[in-house]
């Protein structure tokens, strides 16, 4: 069986291909949700196998989604819209796979068909963007659209990945690998990533360690191995 | 001897003739150089060649108890110029004012004279009968009609005058100086007179040439609207071919565009502070200050160096007036007469253009209006939208997914009745309604919708497309970017005289300036300012991140008087 999760912001459209996989016998839908913000989550927590992505949904695009999510434990995607011209001819230029609302049974056949035989990887690189501008986060009861430039540091625990700005702190799905690659953050830690801006200053202890005091005033602790990248860097050798 | 006459008499004639040319100078020579046929042309004639004629009379020569005299020229010109009435009362006037003085020739010359005029009269009416009035002006015509006159006026001097010795031998000795003399004289005279003329049609050319330049120049740029940009282009046009000081175009509240001397402190935008200004837009009256009899002063700066203002009100229709258009000299220079009279053509011109201007938005507005409709018709996405759901909807609820097809259907039945003008508020509700219910099933876990609209305002008018686009706006740009509880509030009250009537979402993402949705609003905005008047509408507002509101306020009277049987409005979706 394929591990399916459905990501689609309107309840009858999520239904109704919920209803279509479960007919095929050969997916397990193992989840659904109607927004990206609510997907990444989902993606981190279940491991689906394939994700059926619907583009226009508020917020983040599925699109835009795509670029948040980390290329080593990234699903397969099936993308699913009812007219996005633009987006067609990027599915149909990097031959992905795609489902034209309403579904028709027997694409979806074939579909399913592909998933099972697919095993290399896609390459999903023609659709994502490298640099993100906003970081979904969800904060006490809301989400919030971080800007990517207002982030003094990240740093990951047990609890996941956390994002920290001058006045906010929360908790965000994408990994620490996503963030260094597609913001300006850079490296210092094994858990933790610093913008080069917001560092006012590193201070040097025994055994090459070194911590940092961010512009607004976050000590964050640089081990051994980044402690050289972040010289070189700055020029300080 | 006779060398002698003449040459005295030209001597004369020159005198004579330097006054003609003074005379000239003077407004008073206007009239003449036209042949009108006006009364008040006719009595210039009289009373001018009156003049002349006696004139005539005194600078004559006496020889032997008679006159050798220029009264000719007066008496025929007079005619040539007036007609026969002038010409005779011309000659008779003259020459009554000859009989006076006696003398043997008393009699012929006031018979001979009144001769003459009337001579000068016929002519004039065989050349106007004819058409060729322009030869009445010709220098060799007067020559000629003068040279005929004169030798009839020998012949009556010699039947007429007593004893016929004496007057034969007064006509040998100054027929032949007198006969040249006044034909010369009068050749001249009427030189004078062209010259004249010729140096007025010129100024006229030049006056209608400038006029037209303007005109020429400024077509189209006022088909832009009434505003600072295509005012700014008429001043500039204006300023280059008048040449005055300063040119300024107002509407009724603020200056539009002011170009020239003083363009420092007169700045666009800046409202109107000039009481003459406000007396030309509120008496709709051409108001000049020449800066002598009334004293021009400009109202924003002491040491501004405009000395003068022409304020001429732009008239619209219904005589509304539009603006001003308003002329400025410096303290050191005077208007000239031109600019004066050109000023007032060039404000009818500027009206004429903002009319047309407008006519022209309207109709563009109009065809973006009906393109509009076109849209709102065919809109394929909303159709997709609509069908996806029915299509999701069909098999878990059949019952929903039929109801949502007859929604659809009203929805695209009320869309094609669209090309009225006018709907009531009740149809136009009806209409939201259709569309609501396909996006409440669309976005059915996140949207809500409250309606609530007093039931007596039902039966007001308005125009098509008012408040669907409203509402499809709120959720297109509004909630369907939430990602959950979408609200979306509908509300129609009296408020102080007026009927208001608001679509309000809880998104706040309002973008004040950009895409389509913009032009539809404007579209929707602009049609309620044609319907009711400029100062309704529709305004947008919003909080950021907490509610987007469009608002409609449309006069009271929209309301019409009928009643239905007591229909609920409040109708909760």
């Amino acid at each position: 069986m394929i591990k399916a999760l459905v990501i689609d912001d309107e309840l009858y459209a999520r239904e109704e291909l919920i209803d279509l996989l479960h007919d095929t016998g050969e997916v397990d839908v193992i989840g659904s949700c109607n927004n990206a913000i609510e997907g990444l989550k989902k993606i981190n927590t279940l491991k689906p196998d394939v994700i059926f992505l619907d583009i226009q949904m508020p917020q983040i695009t599925g699109i835009e989604m795509l670029s948040m999510l980390d290329p080593d434990t990234m699903p397969k995607v099936v993308f699913v819209t009812a007219y996005d011209e633009y987006a067609l001819k990027a599915f149909e230029d990097n031959a992905f796979d795609y489902l034209l609302k309403p579904v028709e049974t027997c694409r979806l056949a074939k579909t399913i068909k592909r998933l099972k035989k697919e095993c290399q990887e896609q390459d999903y690189s023609p659709l994502v963007s490298e640099m993100l501008e906003l970081i979904p986060c969800s904060g006490h009861n809301r989400i919030l659209l971080l800007a990517a430039a207002d982030i003094e540091t990240a740093y990951s625990d047990l609890t996941g990945v956390h994002i920290v700005t001058k006045d906010t702190k929360a908790t965000t799905q994408l990994t620490l690998k996503v963030l260094e690659e597609k913001t300006p953050l850079i490296r210092c830690h094994r858990q933790y990533l610093i913008h080069p801006q917001a560092i006012r200053e590193i201070k040097l202890l025994e055994n090459g360690l070194a911590e940092i005091t961010t512009q607004y005033g976050y000590q964050i602790p640089v081990s051994r191995r980044y402690l050289k990248e972040l010289k070189d860097r700055f020029g300080l050798n | 001897m006779a060398m002698e006459l003449i040459f005295s008499l030209l001597q004369q004639l020159s005198v004579y003739l330097v006054i003609a040319y003074l005379l000239s100078k003077t407004p008073l020579f206007m009239p003449i150089t036209t042949v009108s046929g006006r009364l008040s042309q006719r009595f210039s004639c009289y009373i001018l060649f009156t003049l002349f004629c006696i004139l005539g009379t005194y600078f004559g020569l006496h020889i032997e108890d008679a006159i050798a005299n220029t009264r000719a020229i007066g008496a025929v010109m007079g005619g040539l110029l007036g007609g026969p009435l002038v010409g005779f009362a011309v000659g008779l006037t003259g020459g009554m004012h000859r009989y006076s003085m006696g003398g043997f020739t008393d009699v012929a010359c006031a018979i001979s004279t009144t001769v003459e005029g009337l001579i000068g009269g016929l002519m004039h009416s065989y050349f106007v009968r004819r058409g060729q009035s322009d030869q009445i002006f010709k220098p060799f015509t007067v020559f000629t009609v003068t040279l005929v006159a004169e030798i009839v006026q020998m012949f009556i001097i010699l039947m007429v005058a007593e004893p016929f010795d004496k007057a034969l031998h007064l006509v040998s000795a100054i027929a032949l100086p007198m006969v040249i003399a006044n034909s010369v004289g009068a050749g001249l005279f009427m030189s004078i007179i062209q010259d004249r003329k010729t140096i007025y049609e010129k100024y006229s050319a030049a006056f209608s040439s400038r006029a037209l330049k303007i005109a020429q120049r400024s077509v189209g740029i006022m088909s832009q609207g009434f505003n600072e940009e295509s005012t700014k282009e008429i001043a500039k046009i204006v300023y280059e071919e008048t040449g005055v000081g300063a040119v300024a175009i107002t509407d009724r509240e603020k200056i539009l565009a002011f170009i020239g001397i003083g363009d420092d402190h007169h700045l666009p935008g800046t409202p109107i502070s000039s009481g003459y200004t406000r007396r030309a837009i509120d008496g709709c009256e051409l108001v000049y200050a020449d800066g002598y009899d009334i004293p021009y002063c400009c109202s924003l700066h002491q040491k501004c160096r405009l000395g003068s203002a022409l304020v001429i009100p732009l008239v619209g229709g219904n005589n509304e007036v539009l603006g001003t258009i308003k002329l400025y000299e410096p303290k050191r220079k005077l208007f000239s007469t031109v600019n004066l009279t050109l000023g007032e053509g060039i404000a009818k011109l500027l009206s004429n253009q903002i009319l047309t201007g407008r006519y022209a938005q309207q109709q563009a507005l109009l065809t973006q209006a009906e393109l509009r409709l076109l849209q709102a018709q065919v809109n394929p996405h909303f159709l997709f939208n609509a069908l996806n759901t029915i299509n999701a909807v069909v098999r878990r609820d059949p019952d929903k997914a039929r109801q949502l097809i007859q929604h659809l259907s009203q929805f695209f039945r009320r869309n094609l009745k669209q090309n009225i003008e006018t709907v009531t508020l009740e149809e136009e509700l009806q209409h939201i309604n259709a569309y609501l219910e396909i996006e409440l099933a669309r976005f059915s876990d996140r949207l809500n919708v409250d309606i609530c609209v007093s039931p007596e305002l039902l039966n007001i008018k308005l125009p098509t497309f008012t408040l669907q686009p409203l509402v499809e706006n709120a959720i297109k740009h509004g909630t369907s970017s939430l990602l959950e509880n979408g609200k979306i509030t509908l509300q129609g009250y009296c408020n102080k005289g007026c009927i208001v009537l608001e679509v309000e979402d809880n998104a706040g993402n309002y973008a004040p300036i950009g895409e389509e949705s913009g032009l539809g609003m404007k579209i929707v905005d602009k049609r309620l300012k044609n319907m009711f008047g400029r100062q309704y509408g529709l305004t947008m507002s919003y909080q950021a991140n907490e509610w987007t509101r469009a608002t409609i306020t449309i006069p009271a009277d929209a309301q019409q008087p009928i009643h239905t049987n007591g229909t609920n409005g409040e109708t909760a979706v």
